[in-house]
């Protein structure tokens, strides 16, 4: 095979003999236990990200417990997946060199029971105390059937926060049920005065059991789970799990199909962005300059219903294209819409950036260093507005973005402000990009039938909060295994650097100029 | 000087905002007058989210915003249960949720009611049965109705507001 450039990590290893291009530009390659070691560090100093870190059993008829560890490596194409077993389900930890590992490890481990030598955290992350000792839910010989809950939660299994004392240090809980209509979370913060010194969040509240789920369903059935992985990201989570199925198969889907789906995936973008300017000027209690941005998200989702019959876009994308045509005089109005679209949006977001009160909020408030991007990994905006150029769209185009690409904004503020600017940018550039396609749609059929194949394949896809990424196993003929990571998920850990420092009532503004979604983290 | 007699007698943005969708505005005015005699003139909901997939909440966020503007007809979404009549319950109740909605609805005033928004929590949904959910709403609270929908248009979830007050009045509470 051709020697792609993040191969080169591996040079001299073993490993890069047994090395095997996937279904989508992703190699995978099966590591020794004994060089895996010598090979993380060699990822760690080139400057690697693992982008994942998933777990499979019985994976293409090897029994027991199978380890992926995706890396990507900025400007390359590829994503280096390397396959190690878990021999006696036991591991050693990678999160020292990968901080981003920490998250994934503890959700491993409490999927499949491993166990991560030498992590520097092991509580347990998507289970939370109601879950009895010793359950597994997806390990293969655990049904996904109701369980027998804990009723009362012994001292030692409860959740222990990371404590911080000192003279004059207190703690807030926030959360899960809170005050505005938003999804469940916890936050711990420990204050001195205003200042807040640190913050954990705990998440999984809203963890439903979604990679169970799809285990035994047939391809076709498991769209409409991807559909429910986050209600805002419902085009982009369905559209990365038919591409991987479709990848599978060697399908090609009809360019229309392509096309169109490029045009749903950017009018998500439009509106879950619009929802989070909205949302920042809310939470600076600047309701006549959030006023605008809801009327015209509102125009979307209304455009979104003419086209595909669901504000949200549910049940439109299929295998093999779409399950639906979008009427021609509906693409028609929304051209003719999106011509009005620019003028509003710049005049609200004008009379947002124009008041003193906001600027005096936004800026340098919520700092996401540029240095943390790479060994959380960031993604996404929050990326963009820190400084670092990456966008899915854009290195490692998929379906129409091969021939259009958009135009990213970098900030380097890091700040509230920046992610502002930022999403501004992508809303309107979005508009640009859907104006491009409408331009030239090609006529046709928007579905390919084929016979779905068994195996493998990792496809990403770029949602509104960033990279999403989908991993499916197919195994005679159904869903074997579904991994999902979304920007969400790594996303999360920006929030508790970014508030360090921040007073308590900027929380709500830090985390609404990210918003995150709670729903595709728990899963 | 000048700047504020300009400011009052220019033209306010507010009134060229004329997108009035008539059915949404009849049920409100119909809902506003149920509202007035069951709950003498507001209805306080709060909104608890046992693990939906969001895109019910950004309905409901919606009902705040200017298309709607549900506060017109005594509709306020309150930030805490013990100012709510009603709960609105989302979601197919995550057994990690379990706790927090049941102390949600506990801390509730008497009377209350319950509202289940959304195909999961009505118990249709895609995860009803997945290990990690009770499976629906009514498994843990009492819920008076039910809204269907994945998930429901701000209309039909005023149209389901509207209901539960007929509700209410036959109960005769």
């Amino acid at each position: 095979m051709a020697s792609p450039e993040i191969l080169t990590s591996l040079k001299g290893t073993e490993c890069l003999k047994t090395a095997f291009p996937g279904n989508n530009s992703e190699i995978y390659a099966p590591v020794d236990e004994a060089e895996f070691p010598a090979i993380i560090d060699a990822l760690a100093n080139d400057g690697c990200v693992l982008i994942s870190l998933f777990c499979a059993q019985n994976f293409e008829g090897r029994k027991g417990l199978a380890l992926f560890y995706a890396f990507e490596r900025r400007g390359c194409e590829n994503i280096l997946v390397l396959m190690r077993s878990a021999k006696g389900s036991k591991a050693t930890s990678v999160a020292q060199k990968f901080p981003s590992a920490c998250w994934f490890e503890r959700e491993v481990s409490d999927g499949f029971g491993i166990e991560f030598e030498g992590a520097f955290d092991n509580r347990r992350l998507f289970l939370h105390e109601v879950y009895p000792e010793d359950f597994h839910p997806l390990l293969k010989e655990t049904p996904n059937k109701k369980i027998k809950l804990r009723e009362k939660i012994p001292a030692e299994s409860e959740y222990q926060f990371k404590p911080m004392n000192g003279e004059g240090v207190y703690q807030i809980p926030v959360g899960p049920v809170h005050a505005g209509i938003i999804e469940p979370g916890h936050f711990r913060f420990s204050v001195i005065g205003e200042p807040i010194s640190n913050l954990e969040v705990r998440m999984f509240y809203k963890h439903r059991g979604v990679e169970k789920l799809a285990e035994g369903k047939t391809p076709e059935e498991c769209v409409k789970i991807a559909e429910a992985i986050s209600g805002d990201e419902t085009v982009a989570n369905s559209v990365a799990f038919c591409m991987a199925v479709e990848k599978i198969s060697g399908a090609k889907i009809p360019a229309r199909a392509d096309r169109l789906r490029a045009v749903l995936l950017e009018m998500e973008r439009i509106y879950s962005l619009l929802g989070d300017v909205a949302g920042m000027a809310v939470d600076i209690a600047f309701a006549s300059g959030a006023s605008p941005f809801f009327i015209l998200r509102e125009e979307i989702l209304r455009q979104n219903a003419n086209l595909t019959g669901s504000r949200f876009m549910k049940g439109i994308v299929g295998i093999g294209g779409l399950k639906k045509d979008v009427p021609e005089n509906e693409l028609r109005n929304l051209s003719s819409y999106l011509k009005t679209f620019p003028k509003l949006f710049k005049e609200a977001h004008d009379s947002v950036l124009s008041s003193t009160i906001s600027v005096d909020r936004f800026d340098r408030t919520g700092l996401v260093e540029k240095r943390l991007v790479s060994p959380l990994n960031l993604t996404g905006p929050i990326a963009r507005a820190s400084g670092v150029q990456i966008d899915n769209r854009k290195d490692r185009p998929y379906g129409a973005y091969q021939s259009f690409k958009p135009r990213v904004k970098i900030m380097d503020g890091g700040d509230v402000l920046s992610r502002f600017e930022v999403k501004s940018h992508e809303i309107l550039e979005s508009v640009n990009l859907i104006q491009k396609i409408l331009k030239d749609l090609p006529e046709g059929p928007v579905s390919s039938n084929f016979k779905i194949s068994d195996g493998f394949c990792l496809s990403t896809v770029e949602a509104p909060r960033g990279q999403n990424l989908h991993w499916v196993y197919i195994k005679d003929g159904v869903v074997d295994r579904y991994k999902v990571r979304t920007a969400s998920f790594c996303n999360w850990q920006a929030i508790e650097h970014a508030v360090i420092g921040n007073i308590v009532p900027d929380f709500p503004l830090i985390n609404k100029s990210m918003n995150l979604s709670y729903a595709g983290t728990d899963l | 000087m000048a700047n504020p007699i300009f400011n009052i007698f220019k033209p306010k943005v507010t009134e060229k905002f004329t997108l009035r969708d008539e059915e949404f505005e009849a049920v409100g005015k119909q809902l506003k007058r149920e509202i007035d005699k069951v709950f003498g003139r507001s209805l306080a909901i709060r909104e608890l989210d046992s693990g939906s997939d969001n895109s019910t909440e950004i309905e409901l966020v919606n009902l705040g915003a200017p298309h709607y503007d549900v506060e017109r007809f005594g509709v306020s979404f309150v930030a805490s249960p013990r100012h709510a009549d009603v709960i609105a319950i989302t979601g197919a109740v995550t057994n990690n949720m379990a706790i927090a909605v049941k102390k949600t609805y506990d801390a509730a005033p008497a009377p209350k009611f319950v509202i289940a928004i959304g195909d999961d929590a009505c118990g249709t949904g895609v995860f009803a049965d997945s290990y990690a959910t009770l499976g629906s709403a009514d498994k843990i609270l009492p819920v008076d109705l039910k809204i269907p929908g994945n998930p429901p248009s701000p209309t039909e979830i005023l149209k389901g507001l509207l209901a539960l007050m007929k509700i209410i009045l036959e109960k005769g509470q």
